[in-house]
């Protein structure tokens, strides 16, 4: 890789002079639409039903969750059937454009935003928001002087995943005609043959997701000065009528556009074929798709909790560098992962001369969830990481002055506190494993087919009614997990109003 | 890491011995379609030899083989682009196939010249066109569609794709490289509006009046007209299909074929011949143009009823491997004359 990327300059000098500005432009321009709606539609609905006491306010809440369930490819695929000439309201607008492409991936995406505003702002406790009436602020001065200033952090996190998502979408900004590097990636390496190429926009890829980390820390450092937690619990208001029926349109508008439209959509789907829906097969792809997430989820869980227990018990710098650098997968594109791993597998295949690695079901199976382990480790780090940062560190202290082993504290004091990040990674991992396109494709045994592997064969030939049994599973099967984490957070204290 | 190592190799001493199974064989598939599960359904049931099949890109299932080395699975290689092929042919993970039944079977211009590779259908790429804006008489080559006459009424996907790709390659062979250049420049100061979408997206555009004509496979517009949804069917028919290049002195229409390679080490090569002995006959060829919309690569065989509808064409005898040699060629004009 630094080979390649120092010494051939020939494929450089070819991209900065035809494609580099261009790629660069689209992918910053589809990044700040994507980030745009995603704010807008995550931030303002947390703020609502974080302060506002109304009807339906908890179903709202809970749905407001789910487009999470939805992978961007079959939010992509409903709206293009939906915006086509050929579709229900016969559009004779050329509705494939970067923007357009840009509000729908926020569709997909802004449940990251909403999560995080959501934890933070029920985080705040009243006093901040009782200072704020008592200065004669206002509910939207309120939100924009004072809870977003002190939310930037945790925004910050969820915006990174949007952006991070957005930098490593193929499928849909391939149809929509929009060059990202990502695009360029795959250009330079399937139809150029020039590894170089890729490489070096892989890496400025990387490069540009190391600064954005870089950022991220930045802004995280103030995050322990910024606001002190207020234990008294923030009482909701019941806002004025007029407010009320704003409130319901801001939170209604994301629920129809990116949940209802493409489930009813999917849905209707579904009733076109059922009569020739293959049960079994139905039931053979749910199971591998769960049996791939979940045996990939678990470990990555274990692993992420390794390598973050570490870094707080040992206070070593290894660990903390150790920790920055597998994050960093996940800002590859998961066909690069899937390549990579090949290629190292070839590597022990031809070290080991006697034994045959390459072939079996089991050696596949196993790549497959190693090279899920590189992509998503960063996913369930995410979770764990800001949980244990807020435990002091006279824990530890005090329980290492008990004699306890590292084992012990963690199995007395840390799993019992952090329990609920710990169930978060496990289920967010496994959602988006279960969505996961590109590295099952290409690294799955013989007549090993998935959910989504099905859903993509199906959907790409753009026989999508056909498709439509198997993303229903998709997004029923994620839809269930997290209703059930929701309620399974509400017990614990991550939201206090 | 260590542990991972150590992990592999203990499993793989435990499963060494389930890797040969002499009565199966394994494929690469770029095709996903659902006539190739009921083709290898039906080999299954004549044979008794399993068919396993993994699914992916085209360049990532080259890129699989070719880390794969000579311990790969995989027996057969198969594509929807010739250019693939030969690229494979060019990285050296394929064999020569000799066999006498697959090479009667199929016809003589489709045919690799260096026996590396076996096409079992092919599609024409075409032109289709508004039956309301544009007369037929208006139509005549690929080379005419840089005629300022169409200036903002050209549609086309964009050139990551792999056809139109195939097609500048073809155009740079039978052209050269200053014919291809300026023939792209003003084809893209034609374009209705930028590349995008897939090939029936461009028909849907003719029908909503994006744009007047297009260039698309036969296949697309096979499945439109035979949508289960009425506005599709109604925007297929909306347009008209065109064979260009179909002069005495002209070179005919540009296809490209779906074909198998051999991999260089296949484990079992006996079942890969005896699969491709039964894809290129008659019985199979029949089920490949009854359940979509190809073209045989049997002669004997004819397409099907839609198919034969839009006539008889002159295909471009070109050697297909030129859709691969010329494809980096291709590419770099596409990127030099702005051709997103």
């Amino acid at each position: 890789m630094v080979n390649s990327f120092f010494l051939d300059t020939n494929s450089l000098n070819y991209l900065i002079d035809n494609l580099l500005f261009d790629y660069s432009v689209n992918t910053l321009y589809l990044v700040l639409i994507t980030s745009f709606f995603s704010l807008l539609l995550g931030i303002v609905p947390a703020w609502f039903i974080s302060n506002y006491k109304f009807k339906f306010r908890r179903v709202i809440d809970l749905i407001l969750y789910l487009p999470l369930a939805i992978p961007t490819y079959i939010m992509a695929f409903t709206y293009s059937e939906l915006l086509s000439f050929t579709g229900p309201f016969k559009i004779k607008y050329d509705f494939l454009q970067i923007e357009v492409l840009g509000i729908i991936l926020s569709f997909s995406l802004y449940p990251y935003i909403y999560s995080v505003s959501r934890i933070s702002f029920s985080l705040f406790g009243s006093r901040y928001l009782e200072i704020a009436k008592n200065l004669g602020l206002n509910g939207f001065q309120t939100l924009f002087k004072i809870v977003l200033p002190l939310s930037r952090p945790a925004i910050f996190s969820g915006l990174f995943l949007v952006i991070m998502e957005v930098l490593n979408e193929y499928g849909a900004v391939k149809y929509f005609g929009v060059n990202t590097f990502t695009i360029g990636i795959f250009r330079s390496w399937n139809s150029m043959n020039d590894t170089g190429a890729a490489i070096q926009l892989s890496s400025i890829l990387l490069f540009i997701v190391a600064f954005l980390f870089f950022i991220e820390k930045y802004f995280h450092q103030f995050k322990r000065f910024s606001f002190s937690k207020n234990s008294k619990i923030n009482t909701l208001n019941f806002p004025r009528k007029r407010n009320l029926f704003m409130i319901y349109i801001v939170c209604l508008v994301p629920i129809i556009l990116a949940f209802l439209i493409p489930i009813i959509f999917n849905i209707i789907n579904v009733f076109s074929i059922f009569e020739s829906v293959d049960l079994d097969r139905l039931f053979s792809l749910t199971f591998n798709s769960l049996s791939v997430s979940l045996t990939a989820s678990s470990i990555i869980l274990i692993l992420s909790t390794y390598f973050l227990y570490n870094e707080k018990i040992s206070k070593s710098r290894i660990y903390f560098y150790i920790n920055q650098f597998i994050s960093l997968g996940y800002s590859i594109p998961g066909a690069v992962v899937a390549l990579a791993v090949i290629i190292y597998l070839t590597k022990i295949d031809e070290y080991f001369y006697s034994v045959n690695l390459i072939g079996s079901f089991i050696i596949y199976f196993i790549i497959l969830i190693y090279a899920y382990i590189i992509r998503f480790l960063a996913v369930g780090k995410s979770p764990i990481k800001s949980s244990l940062e807020k435990q002091p560190e006279s824990y530890d202290d005090s329980a290492k002055n008990l004699g306890l082993s590292n084992f012990k504290i963690f199995q007395k004091i840390y799993f019992p506190i952090n329990k609920y990040s710990f169930f978060t990674a496990l289920i967010l991992v496994f959602i988006d494993i279960m969505k996961e396109l590109p590295i099952i494709l290409i690294l799955r045994p013989f007549n090993f087919d998935t959910l989504a592997t099905q859903t993509y064969e199906f959907a790409v030939e753009e026989m999508i009614p056909l498709s439509s049994i198997y993303s229903f599973m998709i997004i029923f099967i994620c839809s269930i997990l997290l209703i059930f984490l929701k309620n399974f957070l509400e017990k614990s204290d991550v939201f206090r109003s | 890491m260590k542990y991972c190592i150590i992990l592999l190799i203990s499993l793989s001493s435990l499963i060494s011995c389930q890797i040969k199974n002499s009565n199966e064989v394994n494929i690469y598939s770029q095709r996903h379609y659902e006539v190739d599960k009921i083709q290898y359904k039906n080999f299954e049931k004549l044979t008794g030899i399993k068919v396993n099949v993994i699914k992916a890109g085209a360049d990532e299932l080259l890129e699989r083989l070719i880390n794969e080395g000579k311990n790969s699975p995989a027996d057969l290689f198969v594509t929807v682009d010739a250019g693939k092929l030969q690229k494979g042919v060019g990285v050296g993970v394929f064999q020569k196939i000799d066999n006498n039944i697959i090479n009667s079977n199929v016809s003589n211009d489709l045919k690799d010249l260096n026996g590396y590779w076996i096409p079992i259908t092919y599609r024409a790429r075409l032109l289709v066109y508004s039956n309301d804006r544009v007369s037929k008489s208006d139509l005549s080559t690929y080379e005419d569609l840089a005629n300022p006459k169409w200036r903002n009424r050209l549609l086309v996907r964009s050139s990551s794709n792999a056809y139109n790709q195939a097609l500048m390659s073809s155009l740079y062979a039978n052209l050269g490289k200053k014919a291809a250049i300026d023939w792209s420049t003003n084809v893209v100061a034609n374009f209705a509006r930028d590349p995008k979408g897939n090939d029936r997206d461009q028909v849907k555009a003719i029908a909503a009046g994006q744009g007047d004509i297009a260039i698309v496979n036969s296949y697309y517009i096979g499945l439109l007209l035979s949508s289960e949804k009425q506005s599709e069917v109604d925007a297929g028919k909306a347009v008209s299909i065109f064979f260009p290049n179909q002069g005495n002195n002209e070179r005919g229409t540009h296809i490209n074929i779906s074909g198998f390679a051999m991999t260089k080490n296949a484990p079992n090569k006996e079942n890969a011949i005896k699969l491709l002995e039964y894809l290129t006959g008659i019985e199979a060829q029949s089920t490949y143009v009854n359940n979509g919309y190809e073209y045989p690569a049997n002669p004997n065989v004819l397409p099907s009823k839609i198919v034969q509808s839009w006539g008889g064409f002159k295909r471009d005898t070109l050697d297909l491997n030129a859709l691969g040699f010329f494809r980096n060629e291709a590419i770099k004009v596409f990127d030099q004359t702005g051709w997103k």
